[in-house]
């Protein structure tokens, strides 16, 4: 089985989430007996080609035309190398690059994709994946009717793959710019300094309530511990109510509705309204000085204490480990 | 202009969802039925557009479905679309086939843009749109946070990791929505009562010419936990390490 | 963790009607236990919108719920909450049958002497610059008026509650009432069987249901009802001490909320709820209007009437929820001649939050001591028993929409809403 992996980069490294992806790749390859190969798409890719060959070999389609992760000319590349080399299984993060330009790719290549995949079996020659559905309340089991078969896993689900003690060979595909796609013209992109994602489509979610005393406060702890965990950031609508947070931040009843992985409610006391909001959250953490707040009734981890020392604690700490997805 | 809308049925997820015994499905019973949330903010962009050109521009919503279907393509009228298309199918149609679907009307209706959701909620799979840009070899901008009908085109600015990527495409275009392009209309009396009288156009998939095979296939389903039992910790390490180790979401 | 199953009432329900209730029961020394079908303060609670217009059609009515403002003010000392905040509320009449309303209302209360005057246009204006005014005749205005924040008010129960030994149980639907001999023994359900001499059904919606389960008649309806609620709008702020406003030709009223408004209306078409047919954990917060919903479309048109900027495309979130309504409007609060130690307590019209207050205080006086001070005989549980035309589900459906339909729709004489 020809097994191959975007490799996203990233200022000359390979992303965390496409290491996930080849760690997927990789426990497929041993049960179906397969090779793995890296695919880096780009411009000036020789720094980055070198962080990959740590990992797997590589595969390298440079060109001019190709320094914009423009979604028509990618998928073209990708495609025409999975048809060239026969591949039987693509695989990526499911991040927002694969989304875009590895959904188009298989669409030129069939259709038979499966994404956002949390686990894998090989069973019987056959691999079968789960996946969430219904904004993550039901886990299905699928499987692919046909190859090549792509598939986009959710980095959280899979531990980055560790450098091997050698280093692999690296080949250059030869880009022929003149059938490049030209539908799609880059102009620009605005990067994320201070753009927190939508609260309603974060995989993480800190909110604040009436614990946070100013909005300088709330700025600090709850959108430095959503920035250091890429995540948005919510509240209560006590917060709304005394001109902390601005309205489109409010979790709950009359605000936004969220299902995040983790939702971290930071002295919120989990007032029914609330939680009409955020109660979908696949996992909810309550930081609040009162033991008796309704919050750690609905929450799977809890912790009283004061938000003014625990949360700056948190953020210290997993700015260290340089946690991220 | 014309302005084609692609539309879903979906359950609304922010009820609870339960799966079938035999985890063969879900639970419909009382489960009630929506237009899929990406899919209204499509429709308004749709009518945004209409409202904001000189020009002449029809909207028309399609909808890959049973008569049930009806429900959703009534709301789409009611908030505004000129008309409705149904393509009647029996059975659920995964991405691929809706792609395909979809492609076959582009044929016959020939409209300058297709907008439809990023993703349907039912299965979250943010497809559908790239499979059907792909078949037609037209440009794609997906995750669509703004929109600017320009004379050469379309200016798109996409939601990214990365933040807000800006690209330009020639029409005819396949534009997939993201949550902050738009909040939905609500319908007014009005409109509600002409969406009532609008004839809705069906087709087989025979009429389109086309047959359909999966590329996915559900084998099992099963209820993600949500029984919660909060467990106490102590401090911040420990709770770094309970989310990281235990709950493996760090 | 409930450890014995016994009490000395149980209370079936824990909207705000069953916790304050409760509470007031367990600070007289009562042992109560109250459970709950689903999560506490999740049905019509969680959905209300707590307008407080003290001044109503009857003085005992009035005393009621002025009685209620300075419970809730002890409340919020206890509880460290708030809960009140006081707006003020506005009548506007924009014809003169309403304007004649309004009249009545004005002297009604004047005669009681309760905080209430005419109000001029130009002064209507001032205070509410976001709304319009040109077409009005007449408008009184009532300072010590405003709305009670639900889930703080639900909060302070079940703190206060708490303290005072009372237990709840979530997540645990009542299954069956056991009686023996015409008396109440207790309640059956899936977390095991509790006694008490003393049952008192608060199940809002499901009361009528809760009551089948005694085997009595009790003439509630479920009545759907939404309101809408802006987001802030630069060009239209609402300050967050508006005073609260109610338009009865449009059949709409309105607060201040977060930077925006709520409009909510009574309509003239009751939107039907079957209570059997929902799932037992049936989530009311779950609910939701779709784009198309008629019953949206016409709030929103009966809303741009008085708010001419609000439309259909105005950013908006609309919270959809249940009422429990009756055939006159007002709850049922006691016993039941059928069986011993049976107490009702619901049916409050969508008006629930601002009556719970001081209706705790009478169930507990009447579970404790057979007898209140207040005057209790319009909301007497009894008073359709055994009286024709009121013991068939469809005949008292039947009276309970015709009553949502005239909340508003009905113009008052001498008496108010």
């Amino acid at each position: 089985m020809q097994i191959l992996v975007i490799a996203e980069q990233e200022e000359g490294a390979i992303r965390p989430g496409s290491r996930s992806a080849l760690s997927f790749a990789h426990s497929v390859a041993r049960e179906a007996k397969g090779q793995v190969e890296l695919l880096l798409i780009g411009h000036e890719l020789e720094e980055a080609a070198d962080d990959a060959a740590r990992y797997a070999p590589v595969l390298i389609a440079q060109s001019p035309d190709l320094v914009n992760p423009v979604a028509d000319r990618y998928a073209a590349v990708i495609a025409q190398t999975v048809v060239q080399r026969n591949v039987d299984l693509l695989v990526a993060a499911s991040t927002t690059y694969a989304k875009d330009i590895v959904g188009r790719a298989a669409g030129l290549l069939g259709g038979a994709m499966a994404s956002d995949v949390i686990g894998h079996q090989w069973t019987d020659g056959q691999l079968i994946m789960q996946r969430p559905m219904y904004a993550g309340a039901v886990i299905a089991s699928v499987r692919l009717t046909q190859q090549p078969a792509i598939i986009t896993i959710r980095p959280s689900a899979y531990e980055a793959a560790e450098p091997t003690e050698t280093s692999h060979p690296c080949e250059a595909l030869p880009i022929d710019d003149l059938t490049l796609p030209d539908h799609i013209q880059y102009e620009q992109i605005e990067a994320k300094t201070n753009h927190r994602p939508d609260v309603t489509e974060a995989r993480v979610v800190v909110s604040g309530g009436r614990g946070i005393k100013n909005s300088d406060d709330y700025e600090k702890l709850i959108g430095g511990l959503a920035d250091v965990l890429a995540g948005a950031t919510g509240s209560s609508r006590v917060l709304v109510d005394a001109g902390i947070t601005p309205n489109e931040l409010q979790v709950g009843q009359t605000g936004k509705i969220v299902a995040p992985e983790l939702y971290i409610a930071v002295g919120i006391s989990g007032a029914v309204q609330h939680l009409a909001g955020m109660k979908n959250s696949r996992i909810i953490v309550a930081i609040n000085q009162d033991p008796d707040a309704p919050i750690f009734d609905v929450a799977d981890f809890g912790l009283v204490g004061d938000a003014y020392e625990v949360v700056p604690q948190l953020i210290e700490k997993l700015s260290l480990e340089g946690s991220e997805s | 202009m014309k302005i084609l809308v692609s539309t879903k049925r979906v359950p609304d997820t922010d009820q609870r969802i339960r799966v079938l015994e035999d985890g063969q499905g879900i639970e419909t019973g009382n489960l009630p039925f929506i237009i899929n949330p990406f899919d209204a903010i499509a429709v308004e962009e749709a009518i945004r557009i209409r409202e904001s050109q000189d020009d002449e521009v029809e909207v028309i919503a399609v909808g890959i479905g049973s008569d049930d279907y009806e429900e959703q393509l009534r709301t789409a009228l009611a908030m505004g679309a000129d008309r409705a298309i149904l393509v009647e199918t029996g059975s659920h149609v995964d991405s691929w086939n809706a792609a395909c679907i979809l492609a076959a009307v582009v044929k016959s209706q020939q409209p300058d843009l297709v907008l439809m959701g990023k993703q349907a909620v039912d299965d979250d799979a943010n497809q559908a749109g790239q499979f059907l840009a792909a078949q037609l070899d037209w440009p794609q901008a997906t995750f669509a946070s703004q929109l600017e009908l320009k004379e050469t085109g379309l200016r798109v600015h996409r939601e990214t990791d990365h933040g807000i990527e800006v690209i330009q495409v020639r029409l005819p275009a396949i534009v997939t929505t993201d949550l902050r392009l738009n909040e939905p209309r609500y319908a007014s009396l009005p409109g509600i009562l002409k969406a009532r009288k609008k004839e809705i156009d069906r087709l087989t998939l025979a009429d389109l010419g086309i047959e359909i095979s999966p590329r996915i296939e559900v084998l099992n389903m099963q209820s993600s936990s949500t029984n919660r039992q909060c467990l106490q910790v102590q401090n911040a390490d420990e709770l770094i390490d309970k989310l990281r180790n235990d709950a493996e979401v760090l | 963790m409930v450890n014995t199953n016994t009490a000395d009432v149980i209370i079936i329900g824990g909207g705000v009607a069953g916790l304050s209730t409760a509470m007031q029961l367990a600070e007289r020394g009562s042992r109560v236990i109250v459970i709950e079908r689903e999560r506490l303060a999740n049905g019509s609670t969680g959905r209300a919108a707590g307008l407080l217009g003290q001044l109503r059609g009857t003085e005992a009515h009035t005393r009621l719920l002025m009685d209620g403002v300075k419970i809730v003010q002890e409340l919020e000392q206890r509880a460290d909450v708030e809960i009140f905040v006081q707006t003020g509320s506005l009548r506007v009449a924009s014809t003169t049958d309403r304007a004649q309303e309004i009249k009545d209302l004005v002297a009604m209360g004047k005669s009681i002497d309760f905080a209430i005057d005419h109000i001029d246009r130009d002064e209507v204006a001032a205070k509410l610059p976001y709304m319009k005014t040109d077409d009005l005749i007449d408008a009184c205005y009532c300072p010590t008026d405003g709305h009670l924040q639900p889930a703080e008010l639900a909060s302070a129960y079940l703190k206060i509650g708490k303290r005072a030994g009372v237990e709840y149980l979530q997540n645990c639907p009542v299954e069956k009432i056991l009686i023996d001999h015409g008396r109440a023994q207790g309640v059956e359900t899936a977390a095991g069987t509790f006694h008490a001499p003393a049952i008192v059904n608060a199940a809002g919606p499901w009361s009528y249901l809760v009551a089948e389960l005694a085997e009595t008649v009790l003439p509630t309806a479920a009545i759907g009802h939404y309101y809408l609620t802006t987001r802030p709008d630069e060009q239209n702020p609402v300050d967050r001490l508006s005073p609260a406003i109610r338009d009865r030709h449009q059949r709409i009223y309105s607060r201040p909320e977060s930077g925006g408004l709520i409009v909510g209306l009574y309509g003239e078409e009751a939107i039907q709820y079957d209570m059997e047919q929902l799932p037992v954990d049936f989530d009311m917060s779950s609910l939701k209007a779709r784009q198309d919903d008629i019953h949206v479309a016409m709030l929103i048109h009966a809303t741009q009437q008085r708010f001419p900027w609000i439309n259909e495309r105005t950013p908006m979130t609309i919270t959809a929820g249940i009422m429990t309504f009756t055939p006159d409007g007002k709850p049922f609060c006691g016993k039941m001649p059928s069986v011993e130690g049976l107490f009702h307590c619901s049916g409050f019209s969508g008006h629930g939050i601002v009556q719970s207050p001081a209706i705790g205080v009478i169930m507990a006086d009447l579970i404790l001591n057979g007898q209140t001070d207040y005057d209790i005989e319009a909301i007497e549980a009894d008073r359709y028993h055994d009286v024709a035309g009121f013991q068939d589900r469809n005949d008292i459906t039947a009276k309970c929409y015709q009553m949502q339909s005239d909340y508003y729709g009905r113009v008052e004489g001498g008496s108010t809403q």
